[in-house]
């Protein structure tokens, strides 16, 4: 909504400096979003008398001028053909600057000297086309500023409505809040209509048969306008608002819309068939076509205004083509009407056209507004369209809407706001803003409120509750601490398990990426997912802003590999990215799907950060691997099995592993497989981690466990063994498991080996255990005859030859 | 004999001064004090002496020898002294170079932004909650006094993923999942993801919130302005001013937009803070009687106040952010820069 300071100035006296208002409006609630001065920085361009105007003698077209511009006569130099000795103009003088970032130089044309120039409307910006100069009003004061002289210097407000406020969607509702603030009271614009001839409910009638979608219809008709443009003030204040003038009658139902707020709407009366107005449903399947030229399709809810035969309007929203005025236009029907909010909102959202009119009808008009915007606009077209008023104004007001009362307690405001307001003070803040407000006969603390048409927001006590602390000043609110019983809210296990995984990540060397929750659906393909594949059982969204964002995530992956391929185009190299998100499943039966937390991670480059000291190998699987078993471990997540079946289609099969606790698939680790990442353009290799956070943090134990350290002095034993090459590491370490006995305090791999000097299809490896007892020194011959048990185990499970 | 025993100790400690390692040290021992060295040959012969002088020259003789010894264990100190003086002149490295560091990760600003806002919250005794980010119309708007059809539902452009399920434009219902499940008093944070249909330089269709809400008996106005003060002093440092005006909300009645003084320019206003000197960072009210009424709260007993920020508006404040797309973007030469 766009005020400006003069216009609010006819309807309410006010001594605000325009920053002061623009903060005032603020803190009472009317956010002033921007506030723009009108006609400043031309002040140089002022009123100037033509003393004398003569031919160049160097040019047909041009001619020399004297113009007194208040202090001194000068010379200029002008090209127009409209101006003669005596005549006020606009002189731009040498110094100014026009809008276009037009610069004002002294100059010379053609021989003569020019000190400025003599401006045209559009020079100054008050006009899109002009013919010759502009020539002032002769009583205007020579040397004054244009702009101020012509009354044109003003401050345009953009105010940030919130939906509540349909009240201030009009200059006068905006001056109504300047009139409580300052305790002055507001003015109607004049509305008064000289009315002759005919009765109007001899010429037309109106027929509400939808009371409740429309309690309240009024008319005029006005005969033997003539259709022309509007005078120069009207075109002005219309654009001052950021609207464009149309012609006379339409800029007048304008006009009023922003002035009073109320939509109007005029039909060529001549072009209403039966020369009637009916307000009905219209018939579902009916096609309309509005004065956009749109066919709308209509249902039986739809409100419309119709002729004798069929649709004119859509009512509130916007009106039709069929009667729509024109040129040829003499007699006009002037349509001022109420109607309930939610009826016109639905049509115009179904439809999806936005009017100043659906706008203001859907958040609630002023149905007491209705008969003097009919009349204000009625007077308005008269005087400057001519044409004559017939007797009567039409108005079909079947069932009066009845006044709100509402009683408001000083005590509940209190327990509310934290700030006592007496009675009589709650009484005189009501009613600056316009409502009745008496203190109740028979209790001290209660007022009873009567809530004028205009505020139909006003609802409840809180409603006033809320009038009270914006009137008085959210300032004078003081500042309490809650007096509030204790809980114990800490924050659910799950969260802090999150949480814990992400400290995790970051202190070891990834970096977090937010991507968005939808992706394509092309990203299942990319990714490699098969047809039955479930993670293709998506939530998708109805209405996306692209096809890109239409799918809610069933993995992480796909994004993560988009911001390698992001980085790697960057040049950046060296990558360790994790995300940790929900991802969306939908659930059979359920309405809404089911939400987990998944942790995915990749890495890629060099193994440490490049410097003259550092490894220069890059990452494999065992550093992605390692990441997962350290994860684990802080986790407390022991007994992972590391299965090689049903790899991830978007792994390598011969690389990666998925982890299973128990029957519980925990997720997967591995390298990317090669035709997934050439479908993102990765040119190297990347390891991948993906966990379902759920199933990880079910899997956890509680708290760490304890164990008493030993006094006694650790001895270790080594030893290397040939294994057949297909036999994995783990049966190895299941093989020690087995054997082991209480003494062996760890087992660690210290070397495996394939190549020269081990003979074809086999491997080496070498494990170093240590053996300690929680209760005495061991013996040599103890440690020989425990490590014997686990040589011996390793050659009957796993087939070693020792070596 | 006391002469032979004199020049004895002079010529070990002439020999001393010119031992330069502990191997020299060692022979001087073994030459002057060994058990065949001097000193025991020089003794054989105490033997010869009369009954008078032994004891006096065994006296001098065992005065020696403890000078002798001394002046050993002297030397030997100074020349290990001198050794590793020496080497620690020899061993020198450039302690300019670069050490040897580990990859160093990071957590998002979003992330960090919203550890920080929390644990404020947290020390106010507020506990965290969460909801689902595809969410029931009922609770993203019905219950929160929006009704299909209200006109409020257009401050929020909303992706449908059915006529009753969305995702959720806001973090508040969270409330609502909240309320219903506990009774009051109830003192809640819910940060969370939240989307709206609009995407341009100054708006991501998927961004962050934090709600926050307060619900006990006797919660007043105050108590709002109270809490949500103690946190930008926190958050943004003691002194900051802070204004309250009015606002709507379908879901608060009253209403408050929360303003602080502009972080950038100290409010005397700058390109950030459209020249006002001030910056909007929190919407907040006192929660509207219809929320209380759909999850049966008796609004003449309880009352309560709820706020809500965008956490990408405070992380690009806090950080210095310009771009609003760099959080989504992910690039690691930005993500690096938080810590």
């Amino acid at each position: 909504m766009i005020v400006t300071y003069n216009w609010l100035k006819e309807f309410v006296d006010f001594d605000l400096s325009p920053e002061d208002l623009a903060h005032r409006l603020t803190m009472v609630g009317l956010e002033v979003d921007s506030m723009e001065k009108i006609g400043e920085g031309f002040d140089s361009v002022v009123v100037a008398r033509l003393v004398a105007v003569e031919p160049h003698p160097e040019a047909d077209r041009l001619t020399v001028c004297k113009v007194d511009n208040g202090a001194e006569t000068v010379q200029v130099v002008c090209g127009a053909t409209n101006h003669r000795a005596g005549d006020l103009v606009a002189l731009a003088q040498v110094g100014s600057v026009l809008p276009g970032d037009f610069k004002i130089k002294k100059s010379k044309i053609r021989g003569r000297e020019s000190m400025g120039m003599l401006c045209s409307e559009k020079e100054l910006g008050l006009a899109e086309e002009s013919a010759g100069i502009m020539i002032l009003p002769p009583q205007l004061t020579v040397g004054v500023p244009v702009f101020e002289a012509l009354g044109l210097k003003d401050v345009r407000f953009e105010l940030g409505l919130t939906p509540n406020r349909a009240d201030c969607l009009s200059v006068v509702g905006v001056a109504r809040e300047v009139g409580a603030m300052v305790g002055r009271p507001v003015r109607l614009p004049p509305h008064a209509v000289t009315e002759e001839g005919e009765a109007a409910e001899a010429l037309t009638s109106v027929t509400i048969e939808e009371p409740e979608l429309c309690p309240r219809y009024a008319a005029r008709l006005i005969r033997g306008v003539r259709i022309g443009p509007s005078p120069d003030w009207l075109v002005r204040r219309l654009e001052s608002v950021g609207m464009r003038s149309i012609s006379n009658v339409v800029d007048v139902t304008n006009l009023v819309l922003m002035e009073l707020g109320h939509p109007l709407h005029a039909f060529d009366f001549s072009l209403l068939r039966e020369g009637r107005i009916v307000v009905r449903r219209a018939s579902e399947g009916e096609v309309f076509t509005t004065l956009d030229s749109q066919q709308r399709p209509l249902k039986s809810g739809d409100l419309i205004i119709a002729d004798g035969e069929g649709a004119v309007a859509l009512a509130g929203i916007m009106g039709g083509e069929n009667s729509e005025i024109g040129a040829e236009t003499v007699d006009i029907l002037l349509e001022s009407a109420y109607f309930h909010p939610p009826a016109i909102r639905r049509t115009s959202k179904r439809l999806g056209i936005h009017t100043e009119s659906s706008h203001r009808f859907e958040r609630g008009a002023d149905v007491n507004m209705v008969p003097v915007a009919l009349d204000r606009a009625a007077s308005l077209i008269v005087e400057l369209a001519g044409g004559r008023v017939a007797k009567g104004r039409i108005d079909a007001y079947p069932r009066p809407l009845p006044d709100r009362r509402l009683t408001l307690s000083a005590s509940r405001n209190e327990e509310i706001l934290g700030l006592s307001v007496e009675q009589t003070e709650i009484i005189r803040l009501l009613r600056s803003i316009g409502l009745e407000a008496v203190p109740a006969e028979t209790r001290p603390d209660i007022v009873q409120v009567t809530v004028p048409s205009w505020r139909q927001d006003l609802e409840r006590e809180i409603d006033l509750i809320e009038e009270i602390a914006r009137l008085n000043g959210y300032d004078c609110i003081p500042v309490t601490m809650p007096v509030s019983r204790t809980i114990c809210h800490r924050s659910p296990d799950h969260q802090r398990f999150s949480s814990r995984v992400r400290d995790f990540m970051a202190s070891s060397g990834f970096s977090e990426v937010i991507n968005y929750s939808f992706v394509s659906s092309g990203a299942w393909d990319r990714i490699g997912l098969s047809p039955q594949d479930s993670r293709r059982r998506t939530v998708r969204v109805l209405n996306p802003l692209t096809e890109e964002q239409s799918v809610m995530r069933t993995t992480l992956v796909a994004s993560l590999l988009e911001n390698v391929a992001r980085n790697l185009a960057y040049r950046s190299r060296d990558l360790r990215l994790f995300e940790l998100r929900p991802v969306f499943s939908p659930e059979d039966g359920e309405e809404l799907p089911r939400e987990k937390q998944r942790l995915t991670a990749v890495m890629c480059g060099r193994r440490e950060p490049e410097g003259w000291t550092q490894a220069k190998e890059a990452v494999d699987f065992f550093d992605i691997k390692g990441v997962l078993e350290s994860l684990f471990e802080n986790l407390r997540i022991t007994r992972v099995k590391w299965e090689t079946s049903q790899i991830e289609p978007f792994l390598h099969p011969g690389k990666s592993s998925r982890l299973l606790r128990g029957d519980v698939v925990l997720g997967s680790v591995g390298e990317v497989h090669p035709k997934v990442l050439e479908r993102f353009d990765i040119d190297q290799p990347l390891y991948l981690l993906d966990l379902d956070l759920e199933a990880a943090f079910a899997s956890g134990a509680d708290a760490s466990t304890f164990r008493a350290l030993s006094r006694f002095p650790d001895v270790y034993r080594d030893s290397a063994f040939l294994l057949d090459d297909e036999v994995p590491a783990e049966q190895v370490f299941a093989a020690i498991e087995k054997a082991r006995g209480k003494e062996v305090e760890d087992v660690v791999l210290f070397d495996f080996y394939k190549g020269a000097g081990i003979p074809e299809g086999k491997k080496s490896l070498a494990v170093r255990v240590r053996y300690r007892s929680s209760e005495r020194t061991l013996t040599d011959e103890e440690i020989n005859r425990l490590h014997g048990r686990i040589v011996q185990a390793l050659i009957r499970e796993a087939g070693a030859q020792i070596r | 004999m006391k002469d032979r025993l004199e020049s004895m100790q002079r010529s070990a400690h002439a020999a001393l001064a010119q031992a330069d390692s502990e191997a020299a040290l060692q022979e001087v021992r073994i030459r002057f004090l060994g058990r065949k060295g001097e000193m025991t040959a020089i003794m054989k012969e105490m033997g010869a002496l009369s009954p008078e002088e032994r004891p006096l020259v065994g006296a001098l003789a065992n005065r020696i020898k403890d000078d002798l010894e001394s002046a050993l264990e002297e030397r030997l100190a100074s020349l290990r002294e001198e050794e590793i003086s020496r080497r620690l002149t020899l061993e020198r490295i450039d302690v300019t170079l670069p050490g040897r560091r580990p990859f160093s990760g990071s957590k998002h600003p979003i992330t960090l932004v919203t550890e920080e806002i929390s644990e404020i919250f947290a020390s106010l005794g507020f506990g965290i909650q969460e909801g689902p980010e595809v969410e029931k119309d009922l609770y993203n708007f019905e219950a929160l006094n929006m009704p299909k059809d209200h006109p409020a539902r257009d401050m929020q452009d909303t992706f449908y993923i059915s006529d009753e399920v969305v995702l959720r434009t806001h973090t508040s219902p969270v409330q609502i999942r909240t309320m219903l499940q506990h009774a009051p008093p109830v003192r809640v944070i819910a940060p969370g993801t939240v989307y709206r249909r609009d995407s341009d330089i100054t708006h991501s269709p998927m961004f962050h919130q934090i709600e926050g809400f307060l619900v006990d008996r006797k919660v007043t106005f105050g108590d709002l302005k109270g809490i949500l003060t103690a946190f930008i002093n926190q958050y943004f440092g003691r002194g900051t001013g802070v204004r309250f005006r009015p606002s709507f909300f379908p879901f608060t009645e009253p209403s408050a937009e929360v303003d602080i003084q502009c972080v950038i320019c100290g409010g005397k206003g700058c390109r950030v803070c459209k020249n006002s000197g001030w910056l909007e960072i929190l919407g907040s009210g006192m929660i509207d009687p219809e929320v209380f009424k759909a999850v049966n709260y008796d609004p003449a007993v309880y009352s309560g106040f709820a706020f809500g920020m965008g956490l990408e508006r405070i992380a690009m404040l806090r950080y210095g952010v310009s771009d609003l797309r760099l959080f989504f973007e992910n690039d690691l030469r930005f993500l690096k820069q938080f810590s």
